[in-house]
């Protein structure tokens, strides 16, 4: 009767650890480091004054000082305005910025170019410097997908 | 000792070997009968299912090959194209062909139906569209994976395989010479014995020959089931030795960026005023840096891009090319392009391993040719034990019976029974039909003695 029992434990523990996956099963596997980036817009943009855009980069949840590479590029959705990629400078403690004029206002759009210790990212943000125009308006509406990347420079 | 409890001994011995030979025969008969019909209709959809990459590759040739001529343009430029061809399809997957004279794929739900679109790289103009339910490969992988019925019918192919393994088991028992005189009835048949022998023989003989294949069938078909196929994996991958999760079963990690700060789409119409908070944030990377990506760490050719589902998502590079050791899972941060997992064959574990090979063997594309013509004769083997079973018990069948072999009392062969409740544990559904069977013998058969008869029970 005892041996019994036993199988049926047994069954009920196969059963039941059969159901699903360990939550962190993927730490016994192949890990990623990926870097992550947070990209911080000034709040307020003036005219004649160059603002800074910066990203935090951190990798292993600690800030990544010298990284590999971090590259900018901005332009405005309409293609009046367009910074090629460009090196930011670095500000310390994992921050990288770029200071640019932002004189007419629109929506805009930039991207990161950051690589370190094998993971490279290239977010992209989009923000609007003072109000939008209508064409702007209708383009953000119709979606995302149809950006205008046409001056993309790789490495 | 003396001679009479020598001789009584020997007596009970054949007694219980006789037995144990009829019970074994009656499991074999009566699994051989239901299952039957399932088994042949794998071996004729798996047999023709071998040469999906030569088929495929002809019925398909005017969607799938090209001219090369100059550079091609770029996966958002083709995926352009399609839109405007299919302005309200969302796609779902872009594939960009594996060489330069292969058109490129691109997956697009459009109406609630799953169509691919086939474009020329170099002109970017489509070369026609696939409704994916119209793919006769398909269908016929369906009707192998589960009859054409859904989880039903994938329960049902799962019994299926279970119990051929069982026949296989019992078959074996029922083979093994017992008089170790020569080969003849074992590795080849008699040919000189009258039709009854032959019979037999034209049974078990094949049969012996195609066992290992057909185990090997088995038990590499069987990772891909619902029910048995899901339960294994999951343990295999929780071990740490199977395929890494996302691969086969399990979900692809999450993008890292919040979701407050993923750009919204305004729909305040006329409103100019939008707040910049709302459209402030970040927006998907592009197809092209996807395809970067994959250019960059060496994606097999023949990947597969599927597109993030909902804000959360990633994109996925899939490849699951002819030979186990080129495949590759991974997955991309849809607003960074970070790599967040990258899973190679070399990352699986020693299962995993196994598995992957098992599978490439299994469809057959893992050895090319070769691999496909030695499957297609296990295929051809499978239908020809299956149909000479049946004939054999249709030939032997009295006319108001099955003709079964008289049932003994489980009760009197531990050993057996054993045996059944081994198979039952490791495959629940052999169990669960197990236990149908015993209630359906137990509360029917027994009772009604027409039954009773019919069944030789």
């Amino acid at each position: 009767m005892h041996k019994k029992k036993m199988i049926w434990m047994f069954l009920f523990i196969v059963m039941l650890s059969g159901c699903s996956l360990k939550p962190d099963v993927a730490k016994l596997y192949k890990e990623e480091s990926p870097l992550q980036s947070e990209i911080i817009i000034p709040d307020t943009f003036s005219a004649n004054e160059k603002e800074t855009i910066k990203v935090i980069l951190t990798q292993h949840g600690e800030r990544v000082e010298d990284a590999d590479f971090v590259h900018f590029e901005i332009w405005k959705q309409d293609g009046t305005v367009t910074y090629y990629m460009e090196e930011a400078f670095d500000l310390g403690n994992g921050v990288y910025g770029i200071s640019k004029d932002f004189n007419s206002d629109g929506l805009y759009f930039v991207k990161v170019h950051a690589g370190n210790n094998g993971s490279i990212i290239v977010p992209q943000k989009q923000f609007v410097v003072g109000s939008l125009s209508k064409s702007e308006l209708d383009f953000l509406q119709k979606g995302q997908q149809s950006q205008i990347e046409g001056h993309e420079h790789h490495h | 000792m003396d001679e009479t409890t020598n001789r009584l001994e020997e007596k009970s011995k054949k007694t219980t070997k006789a037995a144990l030979y009829k019970s074994v025969w009656r499991w074999h008969f009566y699994a051989g009968i239901i299952f039957a019909p399932f088994l042949i209709i794998l071996a004729v959809t798996g047999s023709i299912y071998l040469f999906k990459p030569q088929i495929e590759q002809v019925i398909y040739k005017d969607y799938y090959e090209v001219n090369p001529q100059g550079e091609k343009i770029s996966a958002s430029a083709q995926i352009e194209e399609v839109k405007k061809l299919y302005p309200d399809a969302v796609v779902t997957q872009y594939r960009p062909g594996e060489n330069d004279e292969r058109s490129s794929e691109v997956g697009i739900i459009s109406n609630d139906e799953s169509l691919t679109v086939f474009i020329d790289p170099y002109t970017g103009e489509s070369l026609g569209e696939l409704n994916n339910n119209d793919r006769i490969m398909d269908r016929i992988e369906e009707f192998h994976g589960e009859l054409m019925a859904g989880t039903i019918g994938d329960r049902i192919v799962e019994l299926a395989a279970c119990w051929a393994i069982v026949l296989i088991v019992t078959g074996l028992f029922l083979w093994f010479p017992r008089k170790k005189k020569d080969l003849s009835g074992v590795l080849f048949p008699r040919l000189s014995k009258g039709k009854k022998v032959f019979r037999r023989d034209m049974h078990a003989v094949p049969a012996f020959w195609i066992t290992a294949g057909m185990l090997f069938l088995i038990m590499t078909g069987l990772p891909w089931s619902g029910l048995w196929g899901n339960q294994f994996q999951t343990i295999v991958t929780n071990t740490g030795e199977g395929y890494p999760p996302s691969v086969w079963i399990g979900n692809a990690p999450t993008s890292n960026v919040k979701t407050k700060e993923i750009a919204d789409v305004p729909w305040a119409a006329e409103n100019l005023e939008v707040p910049k908070s709302e459209v402030e944030g970040y927006v998907p990377i592009s197809i092209d840096d996807v395809v970067e990506v994959a250019n960059r760490v060496g994606m097999h050719p023949s990947y597969t891009v599927i597109f993030p589902n909902g804000k959360e998502g990633v994109f996925t590079l899939s490849a699951f090319p002819p030979k186990a050791q080129d495949e590759a899972t991974i997955h991309i941060d849809q607003y960074s392009g970070a790599v967040l997992a990258d899973y190679r064959y070399d990352n699986y574990g020693v299962m995993g391993k196994i598995i992957a090979w098992g599978i490439t063997l299994h469809k057959g594309t893992q050895f090319g040719l070769i691999n496909q013509l030695i499957s297609l004769v296990i295929c051809l083997g499978i239908i020809f034990v299956v149909v000479s079973g049946f004939y054999l018990w249709w030939k032997r069948k009295p006319t108001h019976s099955l003709g079964a072999p008289k049932a003994i009392s489980i009760k009197k062969m531990k050993l057996f029974l054993l045996l059944m409740i081994a198979l039952g544990i490791l495959f629940p559904l052999v169990g669960l039909s197990l236990i149908i069977v015993f209630l359906i013998d137990w509360l029917i058969i027994k009772r009604i003695s027409k039954v009773r008869m019919f069944f030789n029970a």
